[in-house]
């Protein structure tokens, strides 16, 4: 490798993995200066470092994340029970409705088959819409691998509403959907970015709960702006004190006596992997606050200092 | 043949709606099945419901404001609370409201037989 790299002559740095005698693994970090000596010679200057803790602790810090992103998962998942217990038991109480008058069409003298017939139909149709609702769950909240595919903002925010309306509704909240029509698809992990919309309009919702002297009015809203893909989730709750505006996404820091506070933090890891940036202000117009992601659309991934304050896409863009 | 009581529900649920009635007209009552509080109170039905099977949480005025409603327009009607949401504790409020019972969705034919001859004694 070195006598590959002199006869070019010039500066050079690698990593190397390497496998020590006894079998461990160590990751080296080699950088060389090239230069030539009083004859002409070419000599460098290198210098060797051991990296193997700072590549294993990258490691964990991946998995924590992605841990915490996971029990991110559950805890809305606890928040969502009464509106899992709604979704599912709607249909199933047209199923064991249905069911009952299946047999007491097909039990009476003569039996009414055409009824029955049509109310079977209807069991099924209601099985059907419980085993969807349990599926979209299982999507939302299994801790899988991360699948990185084109993902249509609107119709993964869809999604999410669809799940959220009995949790909406218990909580009085008006929800105003606003999709842009032809947003281009954005390249990451739908599950991650659904969990991003989850925990905003969970957010939002909270924010309005103790408030009684007004509608609680929420809007979804999506767009294109500067070749990224944006989502904005507006309330007109009680917002937020605006010095704490970068404070809102560290871990821990939370205002709600019932959260973890882990829920914007991990949304912030989820939208920096995505190469996007996630924000807050409060409303200017009206009281409450909004919550803003915006991520690089497909194919638009190059310029990526289009918004002020994107990182550099790294090697490690999905770990987990 | 007497007239069938009527018995009115109110679910903003379709597949309630499309399954319920059915199930009561197996029963041997007559049926009216309405989507919201707002389009059962502006009906003219409330004045000839024998009982009332009514959902807790629905958009715009909710099973209970309905009750209140009701209450406040002396209709009498004995009502049955469906809920799919679960809570037993409003369940028991409902009924020291005075409700006749408080099914938790999915309920079973007998439980809804059950709250019938409770609301309708003479039947």
């Amino acid at each position: 490798m070195i006598r590959h790299q002199r006869k070019k002559g010039q500066d050079f740095e690698h990593e190397h993995r390497l496998q020590l005698p006894d079998g461990t693994i160590k990751h080296v970090h080699l950088v060389a200066h090239a230069m030539k000596d009083g004859e002409g010679q070419l000599e460098y200057i290198a210098a060797l470092q051991d990296v193997t803790q700072r590549r294993l602790s990258e490691a964990a810090l991946g998995k924590v994340r992605s841990e915490l992103a996971h029990l991110a998962r559950v805890a809305s998942l606890g928040a969502l029970t009464a509106s899992i217990a709604h979704e599912v038991n709607q249909p199933l109480a047209g199923i064991i409705t249905n069911a009952s008058t299946c047999l007491r069409m097909l039990g009476a003298n003569p039996p009414n088959v055409e009824g029955a017939l049509e109310t079977a139909r209807r069991t099924i149709r209601d099985g059907n819409r419980a085993s969807d609702v349990i599926n979209r769950l299982r999507v939302l909240f299994s801790k899988k691998s991360i699948t990185i595919e084109d993902v249509d903002i609107n119709e993964a925010a869809r999604e999410v509403i669809a799940l959220l309306l009995g949790e909406l509704q218990r909580g009085a909240v008006i929800l105003h959907p606003e999709f842009a029509d032809g947003l281009p698809p954005v390249r990451g992990d739908r599950v991650q970015l659904q969990q991003v919309i989850l925990n905003l309009i969970l957010n939002a919702k909270e924010a309005m709960s103790k408030m009684n002297d007004r509608p609680r009015r929420m809007q979804v809203s999506t767009g294109l702006q500067d070749g990224h893909v944006y989502l904005d989730v507006r309330d007109n709750g009680v917002g937020f004190d605006p010095q704490d505006a970068a404070r809102l996404f560290s871990a821990f820091y939370t205002t709600k006596s019932s959260g973890m506070g882990i829920g914007l933090s991990v949304s912030h890891s989820i939208i920096e992997k995505h190469d996007g940036r996630i924000w807050a202000c409060v409303n200017d117009i009206g009281p409450g606050a909004t919550f803003r992601f915006a991520i690089p659309c497909k194919g638009l991934r190059d310029p990526v200092d289009v918004i002020e304050g994107i990182r550099e896409p790294t090697r490690e863009v999905f770990n987990g | 043949m007497d007239k069938p009581l009527l018995v009115s529900v109110v679910d903003d649920d379709e597949s309630v709606r499309e399954a319920l009635p059915d199930l009561l007209k197996e029963f041997g009552f007559a049926v009216q099945a309405f989507s919201s509080a707002q389009a059962f109170l502006s009906s003219g039905y409330p004045s000839q419901t024998h009982c009332l099977i009514l959902d807790v949480a629905m958009p715009g005025m909710s099973g209970p404001e309905l009750q209140k409603e009701l209450a406040l327009r002396h209709f009498n009607i004995p009502i049955i609370f469906i809920t799919a949401l679960g809570d037993a504790a409003q369940c028991s409020h409902l009924m020291s409201q005075g409700a006749v019972d408080c099914l938790m969705k999915p309920f079973s034919e007998a439980a809804l037989l059950k709250a019938l001859s409770a609301a309708l004694p003479v039947s």
